[in-house]
């Protein structure tokens, strides 16, 4: 860490007396929390669409006037339900449209929204519940309903719980059940008896209440409720629109969790501020094909989706005729120069310009709309680290993949790379509004309007991270560049210091393997011990089709990730990684994680990636099969 | 590793991919059967259960990977080549010749042997096994109910004197009691003949009761292998194949769980 500078040096320091944002500025006054947002914009692009969602196959479209309608009816039939001002509903659903209307619903009656991931169990269900005290659950459909039902004893507190599809529930009679669609009538009979009643609602709850609650997933211990404000969630969409350019098209793909901050933030509240149509997906596993539909003109996903789109082009270029190789070769190495000549803020030459646009016209274009990126504008990765070569591989590509840094304790973003002159590898320069320093630690610390306002009842936790002087510890150890560029080196709790003393950290290795189509995720062990060593998670899909195409016997999961030959080819790329990097930071011993791990497994972050803490505990003793009889094991 | 050795094995295929035309039906199936026992791919429709065996007969080319008989590569050989070697397929949906005789339909069974005394034996034998046949036998095969084509079938089939025999769905069609009869005389003609079987079916309760050792199927693909045993005891298999459910804190269920196949 030889980059800490005194926080009064740091260039990107923004001093900061911007707190309103421009694209805030220009709102007219009283429009300062999300629902009135949400009012304010439905009034103004009345007969525009405003999301669409398939139905048996086709695209139904709403319009801003069509969703205000529903979520003044839903706000209304909240109120019926008893909800007061303050109380807390949360939502146990994948991304859909009553997702979002429930959500901006519930926020309209001056409720608090907090949002359940649809892969939790029953047991975690009913802690979020408790200690959020839910007053109202709404539930996707029967499966999610059936997670309540096992544990509804001990929620009594939950006062009504709404199904949103009823499919397979019409016999179903229980006090405490409801339907969407009864829930809507019911809002509308008080809507028409009190008209008064969602002015009133929207006006309880001004910009310093808590307005949504995140829970984080803790990799130790129970999830701690992260709590955004109105102000935190509105100053988060207000830098996002000051900062990252308007398209002209506005599609967006919406897929991501919406109890995750960044979905929430930039996909359902960036997205209403900006103007761009949510397209939500129908189902998790048919994203890639939905994208593809979509075209999406503003795209943010995580890395996962970034590195699967990415090992979907490789996979299927190994497929091609050599004809299509040879051209898929040479026009990317066009787009990498002309890339490089980008990322070193140098001209591109007049040659390169002529051979780029040929190659864009034969054949980057065609990849990018075959991936369904064809008209992408923005597209942003972030909410864990990527490969700084996979975000080159995209702009060679001609999409400018910038990454953003940010946590659910900055209610999103904090930093993000500016389009047109992002340095892969950083994650950009600290967003309008806010301030970034780093810590005589090496901590980097943030400050500005979007830091939240703490962890529910956990005034202990939130005092470990908020600072008296306004300033959070974000837990990431990283540097500056002189002009101003943030790198984040890795978790602070991530460091590995080896039993030679050597500190080490460990993501970079890992997002460098990842890298590899063969490889889903990494986790890198070693903290106390003589050498490093790694548990990888393989890519089923790309290992199978591969081992398929060398005739390599398999049958189920198991036996593929016990196949010398996959061994081998694991272990190739690691060695391929190794290269890399200095001789202590090399991988010198690896196994491949033999169980098939889904979202539904607690080795998993909501995000897909694997949580270190967990899989050092539950594969101790795999990982001890790697220091068996070595030295200093 | 359970597949790769051959020892004991009549039957091992390697890395099969089987399309028709531009459709793959099987991507990639790595299976073995051993010597004198009762094997069983588990699938539902279109898994490509019935591909796996017509690829093994010789009726289908596999785009890729190998059939070994016995020790012998058997891959695209001809059907009849295969039949003489020791390899006898009961196709789906029986496909007796239905305007001959029961007893012709029998020694067209035999039709590759020379050996008469021991065609007239096999005779008795599945008579032995299936007396209506004897019954039957001047009647048309078309004038047959579906579960006695289906022994005649099997018959037919064990008039090869076959060392493997490949059953496409017995049960297809078949009331439950026929079924549970059909499956009585299959696992009686693996005992007291030692004929190694290999069982393709729908009916996965028939099945694993049946047979010693069972692959899962899904989407031309094995997504797990174990004993009978062992898979009557999976959760994935109870709740997919088995038919049993939690039902949960309502007493009924509609949505399925994920598989995870472990």
């Amino acid at each position: 860490m030889n980059a800490i500078q005194s926080p009064e040096r740091m260039p990107s320091s923004v001093p900061a007396a911007p707190l309103t944002s421009k694209a805030l500025a220009a709102l007219p006054s009283g429009v300062d929390t999300v629902p009135r947002l949400f009012a304010h914009i439905a009034a103004a692009r009345a007969g525009e669409v405003m999301l669409r969602q398939k139905e048996l196959g086709i695209w139904r479209a709403y319009t801003h006037a069509e969703v205000a309608d529903i979520v003044a009816d839903l706000a209304c039939g909240l109120v019926q339900l008893g909800l007061q001002p303050g109380e807390v509903l949360s939502i146990l659903s994948n991304t859909c449209r009553e997702w979002l209307w429930t959500d901006l619903a519930g926020l309209t009656a001056g409720g608090v929204v907090n949002g359940i991931y649809p892969t939790d169990a029953a047991a975690q269900l009913q802690y979020l519940c408790a200690d959020s005290a839910t007053r109202v659950l709404f539930v996707e459909n029967e499966e999610q309903l059936d997670k309540f039902l096992e544990v509804e004893e001990q929620l009594p507190a939950v006062r009504q719980v709404v199904v949103f599809d009823m499919e397979g529930l019409a016999r179903l009679d229980h006090p405490r059940v409801m339907s969407f669609e009864a829930l809507i009538g019911a809002g509308r009979a008080r809507r028409l008896a009190s008209p008064e009643l969602v002015g009133q609602r929207l006006a309880s709850r001004g910009p310093a209440d808590l307005a949504v609650l995140v829970y984080t997933s803790g990799t130790t211990g129970r999830p701690k409720g992260a709590m955004i404000s109105h102000a935190n969630a509105m100053a988060a969409v207000g830098t996002l629109q000051d900062f990252l350019p308007a398209t002209r098209l506005r599609e967006r793909a919406a897929f991501l969790p919406l109890c995750h901050v960044s979905e929430r933030i930039f996909g359902a509240y960036y997205a209403l501020l900006a103007g761009q149509v949510l397209n939500f997906v129908e189902d998790p596993e048919t994203i890639f094909d939905n994208i593809r539909e979509i075209q999406p003109d503003v795209f943010m996903a995580v890395p996962r989706i970034w590195e699967k789109l990415y090992s979907s082009v490789t996979i299927s270029m190994r497929e091609a005729t050599r004809l299509e190789q040879w051209a898929y070769r040479r026009a990317l190495a066009v787009g990498e120069r002309v890339a490089r000549c980008r990322e070193l803020r140098q001209p591109v030459p007049a040659l390169l310009q002529l051979r780029h646009a040929i190659a864009r016209r034969l054949v980057l274009d065609n990849l990018r709309r075959m991936m369904g990126l064809g008209r992408v504008e923005v597209a942003i990765t972030g909410a864990a680290p990527i490969s700084a070569d996979l975000i080159r591989w995209y702009q060679a590509l001609g999409i400018e993949l910038d990454e953003l840094w940010g946590m659910t304790e900055i209610t999103g973003a904090a930093t993000c790379n500016p389009q047109g002159r992002s340095k892969p590898g950083s994650v950009g320069v600290a967003l309008p509004g806010s301030e970034v320093r780093l810590s005589e630690e090496g901590e980097l610390l943030v400050r500005g309007p979007q830091v939240f306002m703490g962890y529910l009842n956990l005034p202990e936790k939130t005092a470990e991270v908020l600072r008296q002087d306004g300033w959070l510890r974000t837990g990431d150890i990283g540097r500056l560049d002189d002009e101003g560029y943030v790198y984040v080196t890795d978790r602070m709790k991530d460091i590995i210091i080896t039993a030679g003393g050597k500190n080490v950290t460990p993501s970079e290795w890992e997002n460098q393997v990842k890298f590899s189509p063969y490889v889903t995720d990494a986790v890198v062990i070693g903290d106390r011990r003589a050498f490093l060593s790694c548990l990888v998670m393989i890519d089923q899909d790309n290992v199978e089709q591969w081992a398929q195409e060398r005739s390599i016997a398999f049958s189920d999961y198991r036996s593929l990730t016990r196949s010398e030959e996959v061994i081998a080819l694991i272990g190739a790329e690691i060695e391929k990684v190794n290269r890399q990097f200095a001789r202590v930071e090399q991988i010198k011993q690896f196994r491949l994680i033999e169980t098939r791990l889904g979202a539904e497994d607690e080795e998993l972050t909501p995000t897909m990636k694997l949580k270190r803490a967990l899989v050092n505990r539950k594969y101790a003793a795999l990982i001890e099969s790697m220091y068996a009889g070595r030295p200093g094991a | 590793m359970s597949i790769g050795q051959s020892e004991g094995s009549v039957l091992r295929l390697s890395n099969i991919e089987s399309s028709y035309g531009p459709v793959k039906a099987i991507r990639g199936v790595t299976l073995r059967v051993r010597e004198s026992e009762i094997a069983t791919v588990l699938g539902s429709n279109g898994a490509g259960k019935s591909t796996i065996l017509k690829t093994i007969s010789g009726v289908l080319e596999p785009v890729k990977g190998s059939v070994e008989f016995k020790g012998r590569d058997i891959t695209a050989q001809d059907p009849a080549a295969i039949v003489r070697a020791g390899l006898s397929h009961v196709p789906e949906g029986r496909e007796v010749f239905p305007l001959l005789s029961v007893r012709d339909n029998l020694q067209m069974g035999a039709y590759t042997r020379s050996d008469r005394d021991g065609v007239a034996r096999d005779m008795e034998a599945v008579f032995g096994y299936f007396p209506i046949l004897r019954e039957r036998a001047a009647q048309d095969a078309g004038l047959l109910s579906g579960g006695q084509q289906q022994m005649l079938a099997i018959s037919r089939a064990l008039m090869a004197e076959p060392q493997l025999i490949l059953l496409d769905e017995p049960s297809l069609g078949l009331s439950p009691r026929l079924t549970k009869e059909i499956f009585e005389i299959i696992v009686r003609i693996n005992r007291e003949r030692g004929t190694t079987i290999l069982l393709v079916e729908q009916n996965a309760n028939m099945a694993l009761n049946a047979a010693d050792f069972g692959y899962v199927l899904e989407n031309g693909r094995i997504v797990m292998e174990d004993s009978c045993a062992a898979l009557r005891e999976k959760d994935d298999i109870k709740e997919f194949y088995l038919g049993a459910k939690e039902s949960g804190a309502r007493g009924e269920r509609r949505w399925k769980k994920k598989k995870t196949w472990r």
